[in-house]
């Protein structure tokens, strides 16, 4: 009964995985794609890849991508999941269903609509700003390199909060009633019930969605797309973004676009890991 | 409750309320706009209702087409625009098919790894846990050298079985706790008036599973649906490609209409939302299981 999986797990995951070794380690672009012939390079690509400096750009602002996204996400998810949790007022349940929207919108669509918003001269933002008479004119929010991540990290942070909502929900639904009853009995704060009851019962699912949020947001690629194209010069260009432009437009250089991809994989290896292992010690998971 | 904390509560969930929806309001205004009136006042909030048309709505569902009074004059008109009924139709056949084949497959193995807890069995899940950290853009590399010498770049095809790959790891895990906590009792029964394993899984198992099953199917539909990199990559003749690849198209399109960008992306989002919507408490279900028992 498993052998469709494994068979399907093999096909399109493992052995493209192994095969992404192989093409890391040979010369492959258009020219042998065409040929179907690949001349060994040894570790040729992996030292034009390091002394690419365009590639360690990419994963520094794929490092800030990463860890303003993922905090924003557990911040907001969390403040989110709280106030939900009020289930008596009828708003609270409102507001419970429309948690999915964000996460149903399509991620190229999110990115387009999200452009609309930052546009300099029509988009909705500055409409906005200027209606409340806080800007006078135009931000180009997207010609500015700090601003223009900043509207990247907005656009994901949006659509991928909710995944985060809905298991910090889950999670607060499952919590036994009779501790907080205790904690009030005992005259707790709200604040201080949050500190010492609530974060500490919510730290294994907020481990579980630090290591899957951060497993994502390095392969953040539809908004940068729809939003930026890795613009203005090269202030958003991420690492999967580097990947593809390498791999997949001219001069389509495979071999190098197989050499940033393992490495890639490699780092998001490593976080899970060190992520996993600090957090076993922490929780039990 | 006293009236100040009842208060607080409101203030807070219309906030909550604001940052979920609040970033769709501009696409329902601009996509009811044209293009005319959008550039007419950038200060204007696109609020007057007289000014609204549905004539974005009718260029596009009509494949660029019916024209009306607003683009009979216009010269160029995205590419997008003519190309998606059709992309709409390649999505929905290959979410369908995606859906169908990812959810036997997956059903097949989540149950024997949440019956047989063999050592093996329990490997399988951690490789499938192991699957979900592989970032896409890696088998996106090979799998494209790999399709180009079997044929299968610029076929449907081509992205169904792709993305088969990516989901099914996911929909294992989504699957295993919902099979893990079905009593094995009626099953045990089954077994002893003579079925096999596999026709008390097909006979007993899977209709009383049917939710969780359907929970699973509603996702991998939504992110079949949603993915983008998948048919780019695979996918470079207009006749095959999905509704996220035409719109992709419409980033470097030389001229950029905001409000048919607007209406178009309604109606790309239109169907995964009404289905999340209408759907929520399974999909609820499926996401969370899919997140914890790894």
């Amino acid at each position: 009964m498993n052998l469709p999986a494994l068979l399907c797990l093999g096909l399109v995951v493992a052995y493209p995985v192994g095969y992404a070794g192989y093409l890391s380690l040979h010369q492959v672009s258009l020219r042998q794609l065409r040929t179907g012939d690949f001349p060994w390079a040894g570790l040729a690509n992996f030292s034009r890849l390091l002394d690419d400096g365009v590639f360690w750009l990419s994963l520094r602002h794929t490092a800030v991508f990463v860890m303003v996204a993922v905090a924003l996400e557990v911040v907001i998810g969390l403040a989110i999941a709280l106030v939900i949790a009020e289930r008596r007022v009828w708003i609270a349940r409102v507001t419970g269903a429309l948690i999915l929207l964000p996460w149903a919108v399509p991620p190229v669509v999110n990115g387009l609509l999200w452009s609309f918003v930052f546009n300099a001269q029509y988009g909705y933002l500055n409409r906005a700003l200027s209606a409340l008479g806080l800007i006078d004119g135009s931000v180009n929010w997207l010609g500015t390199p700090a601003l223009a991540m900043g509207a990247v990290i907005t656009a994901y942070v949006w659509r991928t909060t909710p995944f985060n909502i809905l298991l910090y929900h889950a999670a607060l639904s499952g919590m036994p009633g009779e501790i907080f009853e205790a904690a009030d009995v005992d005259g707790a704060s709200a604040w201080q019930r949050f500190w010492s009851i609530t974060l500490p019962l919510l730290l294994p699912v907020i481990a579980v969605s630090l290591v899957l949020r951060t497993a994502f947001a390095f392969m953040v690629f539809d908004e940068i797309l729809a939003i930026t194209q890795g613009g203005p010069g090269n202030a958003t260009w991420v690492a999967a973004w580097y990947t593809y432009k390498v791999s997949f437009q001219p001069p389509f250089d495979v071999g190098l676009g197989a050499a940033s991809a393992w490495a890639l994989a490699l780092i998001v290896a490593a976080a899970s890991l060190i992520y996993v292992r600090a957090l076993y010690r922490q929780v039990d998971l | 409750m006293t009236r100040g904390r009842r208060t607080l509560v409101w203030i807070l969930n219309l906030l909550a309320i604001a940052f979920l929806v609040g970033p769709l309001v501009p696409v329902i205004l601009g996509s009811l706009h044209s293009e005319k009136s959008l550039q007419q006042d950038v200060r204007s909030l696109l609020l007057r209702p007289r000014e609204f048309t549905a004539a974005n709505f009718v260029l596009i569902l009509s494949g660029g087409t019916a024209r009306g009074p607003i683009f009979e004059q216009v010269s160029y008109l995205p590419k997008s625009v003519e190309r998606f009924p059709a992309a709409f139709l390649n999505s929905l056949v290959v979410g369908l098919a995606v859906t169908a084949v990812t959810l036997v497959v997956a059903g097949l193995s989540a149950y024997t790894i949440a019956r047989l807890g063999l050592r093996w069995t329990r490997a399988l899940l951690r490789v499938s846990l192991a699957s979900r950290m592989v970032p896409l853009i890696v088998l996106m590399v090979p799998l494209y050298v790999m399709f180009r010498s079997y044929g299968l770049l610029n076929s449907l095809s081509g992205v169904v079985v792709a993305e088969i790959g990516l989901l099914l790891p996911y929909a294992v895990l989504i699957l295993v706790p919902y099979f893990g906590s079905f009593p094995s009792e009626l099953e045990d029964a089954g077994r002893i008036d003579g079925c096999t394993r596999f026709s008390a899984f097909l006979h007993i198992v899977v209709p009383l599973t049917t939710p969780g099953l359907a929970a699973c199917g509603v996702i991998l539909f939504v992110l079949s649906w949603n993915e983008l990199l998948i048919p780019l990559i695979v996918v470079s003749r207009p006749e095959f490609m999905t509704l996220p690849v035409v719109l992709a198209g419409l980033v470097s399109d030389y001229f950029v209409f905001f409000t048919l960008m607007m209406a178009i992306c309604l109606l790309g989002l239109a169907p995964t939302a009404v289905l999340v919507l209408l759907l929520r408490r399974y999909i609820v279900s499926g996401l969370v299981a899919g997140a914890f028992k790894g």
